[in-house]
């Protein structure tokens, strides 16, 4: 049998001015869906930091798994020790570097809006097309934190594993 | 003459080829319907658990993509799980029943046609697998599976019990072929034997003893059935020979009677006149028989006939024939190759034979002399009746000669 070739996930945007956000949302929920972390989460953290511009709905996200997702915007991403997933928008190249090198290694799941190269270390970056979304994975960062994600959302990514 | 021709009728290698091949039909058609019928269940129940097995692998790979609502990608995952799975058709459709996507073999032709007709009748109801997320059902999944590998196992099935038809139809008739030599070859030495005994009246051919026991008494009884037959043919041979004996034969001297007398005198005619060469009779008269009968009886007549014609058979050259035609009358009949001289000097010599005394029993003795007369084929006639009328005239002619000189 000839290996699949998988296409990159192409999550189809709606209509509506905040088709952006809700694509994102329903993106973070389902990466969320697929992540364990090393200790059940009845909460999970969900940390905005940087410029985030299609952060707007992800407090409507539900894990099907029964926990709650409690969203917090911090303005300075030095306080995100507490978190269990971080959602990063624009930010200083520098701060970027310091949020990331921390999460490193801990049970965080990242997640980046605006990395378009997934260069920045985050281990999902989100692409925005105007049809579709998409995400990469950076398997380099999957593989070095201690949460785990399920091995069928690594065939999803765009370039897929 | 023939045996009688029976054409509509079978042999018994037929018969015997009839009775294997329905047997081994049987046997065969029996034994390939029921390991077909037990394969086609046996894969039929493996197919099914197959088929939930794609199901179960299917719904678990397909998860993620239907959660980031990628369907290209449940697509993908579906064709890697179910591709050369036996599968002909997966759909996905959400709770709401509506479709989410749908994946068809590739492969469409005659062949995948037929065995997606045939897994119809097969899987009248598509295996249904639930797709969770936690404890969510976030959509169904159903396969519809086809029968390409339980069709191609009837095909092979129906294919080997074919063949394994003809081998077994060709060793029936080679098996068919040993049985008739060894049952209907000794049965068909018996029937060559009874039709030589009845054609050809060889009564002393036998039958070879056969390897079968039912055969072999069939054999040993039949030959004793011609032991019997032929001892009775020998007896009634001989039984003819003496009834022949008798009816030619004059019982007091043991000369040819009247009856061997005519009938040797044809065959000597025949002889005659194949060869070309005379023969000669004569006929004989005992002179003054009545007077010895009347004088010293009846048995004296007969020794005096008795001496007789043992005077007569001992005159006669090889060849030459002594007949007593009744009363005191004789015939011979001299063999070809005979002039009138050697016919004279014969009678002269019976003349002279009879000359010596006859002892009776009762002591006395007689003298005897014959009256001859002879003719000859075919100077003095052609024709049998007019030579003996010619012998005749010639022996009374002598007896006038002797009663003339005696009287």
């Amino acid at each position: 049998m000839a290996a699949p070739v998988f296409q990159p996930a192409m999550m189809p945007l709606g209509s509506g001015p905040d088709r952006m956000a809700a694509g994102a949302a329903r993106m973070t929920d389902a990466i969320l869906e697929f992540t364990r972390w090393p200790v059940e989460k009845p909460l999970v953290h969900l940390c905005v930091v940087g410029v985030a511009d299609h952060a707007g709905q992800l407090d409507e996200i539900s894990l099907s798994n029964g926990a709650r997702v409690q969203v917090s915007r911090l303005p300075d991403p030095g306080a995100a020790t507490q978190c269990d997933a971080l959602y990063i928008g624009r930010m200083a190249a520098l701060d970027n570097r310091r949020l990331l090198t921390a999460a490193r290694g801990a049970a965080v799941v990242t997640i980046a809006e605006a990395d378009a190269d997934c260069r920045s270390g985050a281990m999902f970056c989100l692409l925005f097309t105007p049809q579709a979304l998409n995400f990469q994975l950076n398997i380099d960062a999957v593989s070095r934190s201690s949460v785990r994600i399920d091995p069928r959302v690594l065939r999803l990514s765009k370039g897929g594993y | 003459m023939t045996r009688p021709a029976a054409p509509l009728m079978p042999t018994l290698r037929q018969i015997l080829a009839r009775v294997h091949t329905r047997l081994i039909l049987f046997a065969v058609l029996m034994a390939g319907v029921t390991l077909i019928a037990a394969g086609v269940l046996i894969m039929r129940d493996y197919a099914e658990r197959n088929l939930a097995l794609v199901a179960r692998t299917a719904s678990y790979t397909i998860e993620p993509a239907l959660l980031f609502d990628d369907m290209a990608a449940a697509q993908d995952g579906i064709a890697m799980v179910a591709n050369g799975q036996g599968v002909r058709l997966v759909e996905v459709r959400d709770n709401q029943g509506r479709l989410m996507t749908r994946w068809i073999r590739p492969d469409a032709g005659a062949m995948a046609r037929l065995e997606a007709t045939a897994g119809k009748l097969l899987w009248p109801s598509p295996v249904t697998e639930p797709v969770r997320h936690g404890r969510d059902v976030i959509a169904r999944l159903t396969v519809h599976g086809d029968a390409g590998a339980i069709g191609r196992y009837l095909l092979s099935g129906v294919v080997i019990a074919l063949a394994c038809l003809g081998l077994t139809v060709i060793a029936t008739q080679i098996l068919a072929r040993r049985l008739q030599k060894d049952v209907t070859g000794p049965l068909a030495q018996i029937a060559d034997v009874a039709h030589a005994v009845r054609v050809e009246r060889r009564f002393d051919m036998r039958v070879p003893s056969a390897d079968i026991a039912e055969v072999d008494q069939l054999a040993r009884d039949f030959n004793a059935l011609l032991d019997e037959l032929q001892q009775w043919h020998a007896g009634l041979l001989s039984e003819n020979r003496q009834l022949e004996h008798q009816a030619t034969r004059d019982p007091l001297t043991g000369l040819g009677n009247r009856a061997m007398f005519e009938r040797q005198l044809a065959a000597s005619v025949e002889a005659a006149e194949q060869t070309g060469q005379g023969f000669a009779i004569i006929y004989a008269d005992v002179n003054r028989f009545k007077q010895v009968n009347d004088g010293h009886g009846h048995d004296a007549g007969d020794v005096m006939l008795i001496v007789i014609a043992a005077r007569l058979r001992a005159a006669l050259r090889t060849g030459d024939l002594a007949f007593r035609l009744g009363g005191d009358e004789f015939a011979l009949i001299l063999a070809s190759d005979t002039t009138r001289e050697v016919v004279e000097a014969l009678a002269a010599r019976i003349d002279t034979s009879m000359e010596q005394p006859i002892m009776l029993p009762s002591g006395q003795s007689i003298q005897s002399s014959l009256s001859l007369g002879w003719a000859l084929y075919p100077q003095d006639s052609a024709d049998p009746r007019d030579l003996l009328r010619h012998a005749d005239a010639a022996m009374y002619a002598a007896k006038g000669r002797r009663h003339a000189t005696t009287d």
